[in-house]
């Protein structure tokens, strides 16, 4: 008699699979039609680095220590700065990185003395050529400087 | 008397037109509504960019398979490559003359409808067979080989669930079976043959989850391993079309062909009953294909000889013994 169980039993699990599918064919689809779509990004997403904007300030506070530079485990960061004062501080005038490269590990970000370094939200980031990975961060902050 | 030999020759010349043009379009919506079926059971949208609801995807895929090269290898057997797949439809667009649309959208009705419609349909084993055996490609031999065996084991069943019905209508001729049905449908009085009906047909359209003549993870494609452009399309068309034969034929032998539930038919049309009910039962198949996993060779034939057989035997038996002391 097991076998007649079986088969019945064999066949309601099969009435029960069509059930799961049937009730699938009407709830609402999930696909996010992405370039019309976006998905909210995850609070804890990286994108390449970028300077935070001091509200007090209205501008970065990249003091071109060059800690990030020399901590970068891919070594794809590169900061100049210039002393404008002579007692004064030395002020970041340019920062390129080579995002094609970056592994995103944060440890620029934890290294930064000023705290002037965040992860930013972008992630178009196409591109034709292996340069277009190269990002000026002073151009996105909109400071450019000689 | 010449006059009806000429009117009959009309009426089989405008019904083969009429069966081309409605097969080609059941096709192209089968391929789409199968899409937006499989699409909405895993919870994408399905096809939607090309027309409204996506509705004209299958004809541009349509014209991109009519522009392609028709490639054949070159160690193929050429004369039964190219025939394969001219085989594979034509057996199918021989269905359409014995279906039973309305009560009088019948393109013939003979006397020996269902034999010749089952007879036909035996045909595409051929085809599959020739097709796989002369692209000259493992898979497409192995696909065919495993098509055969299957069609083979499966067509028993099926003829012998047919049977119980022919047995109570006493006729082969659709016209018939469907006018029998009048009141009951025949899924009420033989819900087992029904059932082992829709099995076997399932299995014997090749479709999930008995597709293993194609089945992709092992087989790359099975026997049309090998074919291109819109010989690929032929055997495309034919699976849908077969589909919707197997499903038009099972309406008129168990759901009541033209006839509403119960003998209610609330002032629709017949044929739009009989529509209405196969492309249900094609959404069932659909359904079923996105539901099951496939099932595996042995256990594919195992079903079949040990179980589907000897219960559609018995069904057949004890269809026999209650109508001689009914």
């Amino acid at each position: 008699m097991s076998y007649w169980k079986e088969v019945i039993n064999g066949g309601w699990s099969l009435v029960e699979g069509m059930r799961v599918t049937f009730r699938r064919l009407y709830r609402p689809v999930v696909t996010v039609q992405y370039p019309r779509q976006k998905v909210e990004l995850s609070p804890a997403y990286r994108g390449h680095i970028e300077f935070v904007k001091f509200k007090e300030t209205g501008t970065h506070k990249c003091v071109a220590c060059g800690q990030c530079q020399r901590m970068c485990p891919s070594n794809l960061i590169k900061v100049q700065g210039i002393k404008e004062r002579a007692k004064g501080r030395k002020v970041g005038t340019q920062y390129f990185i080579d995002f094609t490269r970056c592994s995103l590990c944060g440890l620029c970000v934890e290294v930064c003395p000023t705290k002037t370094l965040k992860f930013s939200r972008e992630y178009e980031l196409e591109g034709v050529s292996r340069w277009d990975g190269v990002i000026d961060l002073m151009a996105r902050l909109g400071e450019t400087r000689p | 008397m010449g006059n009806e030999v000429g009117s009959e020759w009309i009426r089989l010349i405008v019904g083969a037109v009429i069966a081309l043009a409605f097969a080609s379009l059941n096709a192209l919506f089968l391929v789409w509504l199968e899409r937006k079926v499989a699409g909405h059971i895993q919870l994408r949208p399905g096809p939607k960019e090309v027309g409204p609801f996506g509705l004209l995807q299958t004809i541009a895929d349509a014209l991109k398979l009519v522009g392609k090269e028709l490639i054949t290898p070159s160690a193929a057997d050429k004369k039964l490559f190219v025939i394969a797949p001219v085989l594979i439809f034509m057996p199918v667009l021989v269905g359409f003359l014995v279906l039973p649309f309305a009560p009088e959208l019948i393109i013939r009705d003979m006397n020996l409808g269902v034999l010749l419609i089952f007879a036909f349909s035996t045909f595409s084993v051929l085809a599959i067979l020739a097709g796989g055996w002369s692209s000259n490609n493992k898979y497409a031999l192995l696909g065919a080989i495993r098509s055969v065996a299957q069609n083979v084991a499966y067509e028993i069943p099926l003829l012998l669930t047919v049977m119980s019905v022919v047995l109570m209508v006493n006729s082969l001729r659709f016209s018939e079976i469907v006018q029998a049905q009048g009141h009951i449908w025949f899924i009420f009085l033989q819900p087992v043959a029904g059932l082992i009906y829709l099995i076997s047909a399932t299995a014997e359209t090749n479709r999930a989850p008995f597709d293993i003549p194609e089945a992709e993870s092992e087989l790359v494609a099975g026997f049309h391993t090998e074919y291109s452009g819109m010989r690929f399309g032929l055997f495309f068309l034919a699976e849908y079309t077969n589909m919707f034969i197997v499903s038009a034929v099972a309406t008129s032998l168990f759901f009541g062909g033209w006839h509403g539930p119960f003998g209610f038919d609330m002032k629709i049309p017949g044929i739009v009953w009989f529509m209405l009910k196969t492309y249900f039962l094609i959404f069932v198949i659909m359904w079923v294909r996105w539901t099951f996993p496939r099932i595996r060779f042995d256990q594919l034939m195992n079903f079949s000889w040990k179980f589907m057989i000897p219960v559609s035997l018995a069904n057949l038996l004890v269809t026999a013994v209650v109508l001689k002391f009914i």
